[in-house]
């Protein structure tokens, strides 16, 4: 483990930056339609429950990430094996995550642009931010979550004072009954983002303030789920829903509609610098944790070494792991969250909890009958 | 990387070897002991220094004691020579015969007010060549060493890089003396620290580091002891060295410390808990350690009123940014996002950039070189041309290069801008940060427009969070955020709003602002009773 420590306000604001990171950039929960920022709201709370597996593990290993206490619960081998999984996980979703984000400048701006330029220049960016540490990372968090708070606000704003939004557009609310949005929650804002907090598991021991952890963790949790909801909001309002299911990415849309005293107009910039520290924060923080859990289970003392393969290693999952994006998008929506994001962010962590729970007992019931 | 550092290692086994070598350095005089025959003495010395025609010796005869004194000429006054040791000597007639003559003449003679006995030979060249005068007296194996000091020195003139507009007009000056003077006529407290140090193997130079004991951080003062302690050069010509050779990071284009030329920023700084770096001969004075933000925060904003100071300050920051990425936005704007330039704009710069030839990095990169030369040229030229190669710049930039469909009208105006927004910076190393970092930027944005931008930026921003001076993060107190000490950041807060030292420089002694300094004053009515407006 490198040797760093972070403070709960650089948590709070590492948790925000990256639960919004790419999920306001897509249409979140677009199945349920109009009632998206419902579903969006429901899976905010499933993450939170979730979340309390991922915390009540590390209250009982502390100091150690999630491929040091896998061992210790399950055994040498059979751990090792659970962390090398979570590990490609991690990569994977890196990729993936890297993937939308080149796919998303290469349709909208840079038609002409090979995918793996893009993706290159981002990923090398990350592997410097990864090189520098983490502390590193958390303080170029603080930075940008003002910049983009900021941009947020004054965007907000100006939708608003464009009058683009139709709250019409919102209603009937919960049209076709409870179904519709509860199988949005399931299958899709469950996993993503809320549930793939479980990339904290490998960050939480570098925390100085182990008390602080659950309130801030669960406090950023809550305020992303309600920017989230409140970005899906304004946009179905600003779009309509039919807009609003069949667009790649709503929030450009919605962007692109502002129009302000004839010269105020075209802000798409503030949507790619968004798009550009957002996606930053997302793949860095898959990617750390995937390089300091490769540098835990192969006992690597300098963990910067593995940025650098790991990271071309990254680079290319992120081109071919799909042919184009409508594959992309497929696996994205039918095959990862039932293959990948329940197995991981789920069935894993609860059977972890379950076994640490009886050894911690037995442990606690050894610690208290042998003074006597 | 792997390869650096092995090149780096090897250079490491090497510099050992060279300090093996430095040991019998053979510039150093052996160290001998003082003769009893003072002429003896006298001959070694014209000899050590190749019978150089500054070296004065003159013989002189207290009654009937024989004795030579040495002084460097233009180093020593002589005014002072002559008048408080020469003019007592000889003046004493008659002097008991059985007496230790040296204690004599130390004690009773010499009519200086620092004066020191030497015994080793090193010491006799060490106080000669600071300008002190050196006795001999025959059949004594000591000398004696009195402040004659009194070179011809700048006096304290108004500074000329750092101006102000309400700030003290004094700025410092070559002689270590007179600066360290400077910051102690304002902080009148015994807690304010002097320590000298000699740096430089050939050169010998005075450095001297100030700070004020309780408020700085003892640690960062051991850490900067210890890496002046490390230099081992043959000189030390100016405090740009000293900086170089003790910064945390020599890979960055950003300034780790700061350096002026103003003893009331050096004085808010001891008083922050920064510790001063003296270096003789040079009227910079290098502090450290220094934060971005603070290359960002000039005199005047604490002169003058908190909502003047922080707009100005707001804009000077835009300013930075300005000059950092202005012609990277047009380049960008104009080969890659054209659709987010309003359209009626879009037309004009169009239609300005028809007969350009060049693509708009080339452009961009002719009329920023040319900038660039010209400003160099600016600052090397004797004053009489200046003014010939600044009226042949606004032509050339300005009208020629235009009219003669080299480049668009706009570009000069992205130029001039940029140009302008760089000098406002109150330090210049920040300044030529940005100077430098712009080339790349306007790199990136020809590559891949914003996106190539901002990944610069980004990267830039990284950099940033990765630096430390002195163990302080270098972006304090914004990354890692700290909201005790947001007083002096983007908004400057109202003076008495300052009631903490920055925490993370000065350990301990932290309140620097007492309770209800907010001015409370009374009604108007309880001074002037005014039976309404007449």
């Amino acid at each position: 483990m490198e040797k760093a420590k972070i403070n709960a306000s650089q948590l709070f604001v590492l948790v925000v930056m990256f639960e919004m990171g790419s999920a306001i950039l897509v249409g979140l929960g677009a199945s349920a339609k109009q009632d998206a920022w419902i579903a969006i709201l429901v899976g905010l709370a499933g993450g939170l429950v979730l979340f309390l597996v991922y915390y009540r593990l590390y209250m009982y290993y502390q100091d150690i990430p999630l491929t040091s206490y896998a061992q210790r619960i399950t055994g040498k081998w059979v751990g090792r094996f659970i962390g090398l999984l979570y590990i490609i996980y991690f990569l994977y979703c890196a990729a993936r995550v890297l993937r939308d984000f080149g796919e998303l400048l290469t349709t909208t701006i840079y038609t002409g642009t090979p995918l793996i330029v893009i993706n290159c220049l981002m990923i090398f960016t990350i592997i410097y931010g990864i090189h520098k540490g983490f502390e590193v990372i958390a303080r170029v968090g603080q930075l940008f979550l003002m910049i983009i708070y900021f941009l947020a606000i004054v965007g907000f704003g100006l939708v608003i004072f464009s009058g683009l939004i139709n709250l019409e557009h919102l209603r009937p609310i919960l049209e076709n009954g409870w179904k519709p949005v509860m199988s949005t929650v399931l299958g899709e804002t469950l996993t993503f983002p809320f549930g793939e907090m479980v990339v904290f598991t490998m960050i939480l021991p570098y925390i100085n303030n182990p008390k602080k952890v659950k309130v801030v963790c669960l406090s950023a949790m809550v305020l992303s789920g309600i920017n989230i909801a409140l970005t899906a909001a304004i946009n179905v309002s600003a779009l309509g829903t039919d807009l609003f299911v069949r667009a790649n990415f709503p929030l450009l849309s919605t962007i692109s509609k502002i129009k302000l005293a004839n010269f105020i107009e075209r802000l798409d910039v503030l949507f790619m610098l968004y798009l550009m520290v957002g996606g930053f924060f997302k793949i860095s923080l898959f990617f750390y944790a995937a390089v300091a859990g490769a540098a835990d289970i192969f006992k690597f003392t300098n963990q910067a070494q593995l940025s650098f393969p790991l990271g071309t290693l990254v680079l290319f999952a992120s081109v071919t792991i799909a042919s184009n994006y409508a594959e992309h998008i497929k696996e994205g929506l039918s095959i990862v969250p039932i293959y990948l994001h329940y197995p991981f962010q789920v069935v894993i962590p609860v059977f972890l909890l379950i076994i640490a729970f009886f050894r911690n007992r037995k442990k606690n019931a050894e610690a208290t009958s042998n003074p006597s | 990387m792997s390869i650096l550092s092995s090149i780096m290692k090897k250079k490491k086994k090497q510099r050992k070897n060279d300090n093996y070598r430095q040991k019998q350095d053979p510039l150093k005089p052996e160290d001998l002991p003082i003769l009893r025959e003072y002429k003896e003495n006298i001959r070694r010395i014209k000899e050590e220094f190749g019978d150089s025609a500054d070296i004065v010796c003159r013989d002189f005869k207290v009654s009937i004691h024989k004795g030579a004194l040495v002084y460097v000429d233009g180093l020593a006054d002589n005014k002072v020579v002559s008048d408080f040791l020469l003019e007592p000597f000889m003046e004493k007639e008659i002097i008991p015969e059985r007496i230790d003559i040296f204690q004599y003449v130390l004690d009773q003679a010499v009519a200086l007010g620092s004066v020191e006995s030497i015994a080793d030979w090193n010491k006799v060249y060490d106080s000669l060549l600071s300008g002190n005068t050196i006795i001999f007296l025959d059949g004594c194996t000591k000398a004696i060493s009195g402040e004659t000091k009194g070179w011809e020195k700048r006096s304290i003139s108004e500074p000329t890089t750092q101006l102000s507009i309400r700030g003290p007009k004094d700025s410092f000056t070559e002689t270590l003396r007179t600066n360290t003077a400077l910051i102690r006529r304002r902080i009148k407290s015994p807690n304010l620290w002097l320590e000298s140090f000699k740096i430089g193997r050939v050169s010998q130079t005075d450095v001297g580091i100030m700070y004020i004991k309780g408020i700085a951080n003892e640690k960062i003062v051991k850490e900067i002891k210890e890496r002046l302690g490390r230099i081992d050069m043959d000189s030390i010509i100016g405090s740009g060295y000293i900086e170089q050779l003790i910064e945390d990071q020599t890979w960055t284009t950003f300034p780790t410390t700061y350096h002026t030329e103003r003893p009331d920023v050096v004085t808010s700084q001891l008083l922050e808990g920064r510790v001063a770096i003296i270096v003789d001969g040079t009227p910079f004075v290098v502090t450290a350690p220094a934060i971005f933000i603070q290359f960002f925060q000039a005199p005047d904003d604490y002169y003058s009123r908190f909502d003047i100071s922080t707009g100005i300050r707001i804009l000077r920051i835009l300013a930075f940014l300005i000059a950092l990425m202005g012609p990277a936005t047009y380049i960008a704007a104009t080969t890659f996002h054209q659709e987010m330039i309003p359209t009626s704009m879009a037309i004009a710069i169009a239609a300005q950039r028809e007969n350009v030839p060049f693509p708009a990095f080339v452009e961009a990169l002719i009329m920023e070189v040319t900038f660039e030369i010209l400003r160099e040229a600016g600052l090397r030229l004797p004053r009489a041309v200046g003014q010939a190669v600044s009226i042949v710049g606004a032509l050339v930039i300005g009208q020629a290069a235009v009219q003669a469909g080299f480049v668009s009208p706009i570009m000069v105006i992205v130029v001039s801008i940029t140009a302008i927004a760089n000098f406002s910076t109150p330090i210049f190393a920040m300044a030529i940060a940005a100077r430098l970092l712009r080339f790349a930027l306007m790199g990136l944005a020809t590559i891949l427009g914003f996106y190539g931008m901002m990944l610069g930026l980004i990267f830039i921003t990284i950099h940033l969070c990765s630096l430390r001076s002195f163990g302080v993060p270098y972006m304090m107190p914004l990354a890692p955020f700290n909201i005790n000490n947001q007083q002096d950041v983007f908004v400057r807060f109202p003076i008495w709003a300052f009631k903490k030292r920055p925490p993370f420089m000065s350990k301990g002694n932290i309140v620097r602002t007492g309770e209800n300094q907010k001015p409370d004053p009374p009604k108007p009515n309880d001074i002037q009773e005014t039976k309404g407006d007449k």
